[in-house]
């Protein structure tokens, strides 16, 4: 005795046969949507890449640093005149050796971590490499954790990002790591301090500066801001003189709209100035360096779970999901789902696609739909179950019209 | 897209790293054993009160390292390394897709919803340690508790089944028989089929017997046949791989009849038997390739694209994405809607009534069926509703 299949009627019976019918569709066409899939994952293999180029180039900024240095404090000792003896040569030479040792110590650890993330490329590759028709439910599972645990990150959800990631082993194949050094900066930020962002914008200066990033300008504007809503006027200005005035060749305009705030305080009515002390700026800022931010690893700025949505509802998108027969199995027949897709466009579609209303299997030359009297269109597979077992009656599920099998009439769809 | 090469040029980063790194550490040794050299020589100038004194000997060290210098040694080991550094990159921005954000109209999602959807999908799959966290980090607890518990049941069931333990299954499916049973589901009978089996294979032939009167027989009106054959196993208990029917046994079994759970499970809580923010990913990794596409062709319109009401190329989804009859007037090309329906003709193809309308002169004469030698009388068209 089989495990006999579900009767018709339920939709779930439909989807599953809808997936056994897509399985059997050109391997060929299979093989490259899943190729056209794999070309989405830009972001997967750009960033570990880029946290590895900035490792490298960080440690080798290290190197370069010490080296100078030694090298200078040679030509220090060798012409200076206070020199006490041939004791105090060997001592000061001594120091630099050991100051050169202490960098070779440096450059190995530097090396383990380059190594690591070298590793964890590489492990995206392998990951890329592994997705095949075969496996392609597991493999699909796995990339919409890895844009839930995205989306996580992006969104400052940390702890669920770890726990996600940690549950199904994914840890390689998302990036806490990096997001926890945006991380550091962002919650600095909440708290209304600039240190870290600045360090930050010190640390990658020369590609904020290729980008023409002005993220730096704002956190100082911002800063000298708050100098002049403590009523700190000498400091402000002074401050103004060191970090601003660099920029003024560039951003005149904003350098004198911010410092008329001055002459206006921070009590002020006046919108234009106004504006500039309200808390909000700071949001603004976590924004400005959260595009930074994201700019510099390659990733895009929304997170790729609204990206994939906003495609996915548009593509489900048709008149007839907010239909009272809507499946449950159509996501846009939920609320939620609904609400999301409001302002997005409907889907497009070049040929006819029917699906009958009682199996929801779709109706093709296999099993080609049927027209009934009344104008109501079911699948032959259905229409022929119905009428063995009433006789060659067909009652018509939507109107409960009467009629006798041999009075349906083939419909031909191109 | 090309993995090997990309591996290929990943591997020359990483070679040219470590090349690089060697040479940084054999610059580093070089000037560090130039200086010891120094010291020593100071010392034994010291000792042996030879004429050259230390200053000389630290203007030595001074030229030497002048000469030496490590500063462009270590840019020569760098300077590979950043060409290669740079090639990486440019490869994957050609290999990849490298922005897929341009089809994105910028339109806000609301987050609330977003986070909603997610809970659900994750108390819906079964994570509720992670769907807990998510809740706790992002959102009221409160706005989905009521998601949340229908699935702790579902998944304790579940997890009983996986330990073959039927008892919370059959409890669960006894009082939602009613539901099951508009559902079509003949899911009850099913897990009791499963139970008599479990109490056969375990030798127990007089339970079994007692338990199929018990809860076998009030089906007997529908499931005749099978009950027939399942009193047939009596004969082989305990050994049941010996009769006739031994695929009863089969481990498969255990898992068809958990899906079906899930399925009617969800059914019954109003819920797809797919996770819909599933459902809804996978349909947009589909869509996106075209999408995008198309933007990289029409990057000067990008203004429309914020504001277009249908999306501008035809994307094909799976079947498996298909929920709803789409009739696309081969004339025409349109999609039917309510105003322009579908028409059969009498030959037996569609198509929208517009067309018709057109190719009948305002319905005042016959015309041919673009697809067969028919004449078509426009009066003899009737709308069909799929």
């Amino acid at each position: 005795m089989d495990i006999d299949p579900l009767p018709n009627g339920t939709p779930a019976a439909a989807v599953a046969a809808a997936a056994a019918a897509a399985a059997t569709n050109a391997p060929s066409s299979k093989l490259s949507q899943l190729t056209e899939s794999l070309k989405l994952e830009h972001q997967f293999m750009r960033v570990p890449f880029e946290h590895y180029k900035k490792s490298i180039r960080a440690n080798h900024r290290v190197v370069e640093k010490e080296v100078s240095a030694v090298v200078s404090a040679i030509s220090d000792t060798a012409d200076t005149t206070d020199v006490s003896g041939e004791d105090d040569a060997v001592d000061r030479l001594n120091s630099l050796v050991s100051r050169l040792q202490g960098l070779k110590r440096k450059l190995e650890e530097g090396s383990r971590t380059e190594h690591l993330q070298a590793q964890r490329s590489r492990a995206r590759l392998d990951h890329l490499e592994s997705a095949d028709p075969e496996n392609l439910s597991e493999w699909s599972n796995t990339r919409l954790k890895r844009i839930l645990v995205d989306y996580m990150l992006r969104m400052s959800y940390y702890d669920t990002a770890a726990k996600l990631a940690e549950s199904t082993n994914i840890q390689d194949l998302v990036d806490i790591d990096v997001f926890l050094e945006a991380k550091k900066v962002i919650d600095a930020l909440q708290n209304k301090e600039v240190g870290p962002a600045l360090a930050w914008c010190t640390e990658n200066k020369s590609r904020l500066k290729k980008s023409k990033s002005i993220l730096e300008f704002q956190l100082r504007l911002q800063e000298f801001v708050e100098l002049v809503r403590a009523d700190n006027s000498m400091r402000a200005i002074a401050y103004a003189r060191k970090y601003l005035a660099p920029w003024g060749s560039t951003h005149m305009k904003e350098l004198q709209h911010v410092m008329a705030t001055l002459a206006f305080r921070s009590t002020t009515e006046c919108a234009t100035y106004k504006v500039l002390f309200e808390l909000k700026q700071w949001d603004f800022l976590v924004d400005q360096f959260r595009q930074e931010f994201c700019r510099l690893y390659g990733m895009t700025f929304e997170p790729l779970l609204n990206i994939y949505l906003q495609a996915g509802l548009s593509a489900l998108k048709t008149p007839f999901c907010t239909e009272d027969g809507c499946t449950k199995e159509d996501p846009l027949s939920q609320e939620s789902f609904r609400k999301l897709a409001m302002p997005l466009p409907f889907s497009k579609q070049h040929h006819s696609k029917l699906v009958c209303y009682i199996t929801k299997e779709l109706m093709d030359t296999e099993n080609p739909p049927l027209v009934l009297p009344n104008g109501y269109v079911y699948s032959t597979k259905a229409l022929e179950e119905m009428a063995k077992k009433n006789n060659g009656k067909i009652t018509c599920p939507r109107t409960n019209y009467g009629c006798d099998y041999s009075e349906l009439v083939k419909a031909y769809i191109s | 897209m090309d993995v090997n090469s990309i591996r290929d040029a990943f591997d020359r980063v990483v070679k040219k790293q470590k090349l690089s790194y060697s040479k940084t550490q054999e610059a580093i040794d070089q000037f560090s054993q130039e200086i010891s050299d120094s010291i020593e020589k100071i010392r034994s100038a010291h000792n042996s009160d030879s004429h050259s004194d230390y200053k000389t000997l630290l203007a030595d060290l001074k030229t030497k390292i002048k000469e030496m210098a490590p500063l462009t040694l270590l840019e020569g080991s760098q300077k590979e390394l950043n060409v290669a550094l740079s090639k990486y990159p440019k490869l994957l921005e050609k290999s990849f897709n490298p922005d897929i954000s341009k089809a994105y109209r910028n339109v806000d999602l609301d987050t609330a919803t977003i986070n909603y959807v997610i809970a659900s999908h994750f108390y819906r799959q079964g994570l509720f340690d992670v769907g807990d966290c998510f809740v706790t980090e992002a959102m009221e607890p409160e706005s989905i508790a009521s998601i949340r518990s229908p699935y702790v049941e579902m998944y304790q069931i579940l997890e009983a089944m996986k330990s073959r333990n039927l008892e919370p299954a059959l409890k669960w499916a006894t009082s939602n028989c009613s539901k099951l049973k508009a559902n079509g589901s003949d899911l009850e009978v099913k897990l009791h089929r499963m139970q008599f089996v479990e109490i056969l294979q375990r030798g127990n032939r007089d339970e079994a017997l007692k338990y199929a009167r018990s809860h076998l027989a009030p089906f007997a009106s529908d499931h005749l046949v099978e009950i027939q054959k399942l009193m047939g196993c009596l004969l082989w208990a305990g050994r049941l791989e010996q009769s006739p029917y031994p695929d009863l046994l089969s481990a498969a079994n255990w898992d068809k009849l958990a899906e079906e759970l899930t399925r009617q499970s969800c059914s019954i809580l109003g819920q797809s038997f797919e996770s819909p923010l599933g459902v809804t990913i996978a349909a947009g990794i589909q869509a996106l390739p075209p999408l995008l596409k198309f933007m990289n062709v029409m990057w000067g319109k990008k203004q429309e694209w914020q504001s277009m009401k249908q999306l501008p190329v035809p994307v094909e989804l799976d079947d498996a994405f298909q929920f709803h009859s789409i009739f696309v007037c081969p004339v025409s090309k349109e999609q039917a809607t309510d105003d322009n329906p579908p028409m059969l003709m009498p030959c037996g193809h569609v198509l929208c009534k517009q067309s018709i309308v057109k190719m009948s002169k305002n319905l005042s004469k016959s015309f041919k069926c673009p697809y067969c030698p028919t004449d078509i009388d426009s009066n003899l068209c009737k709308p069909l509703c799929f």
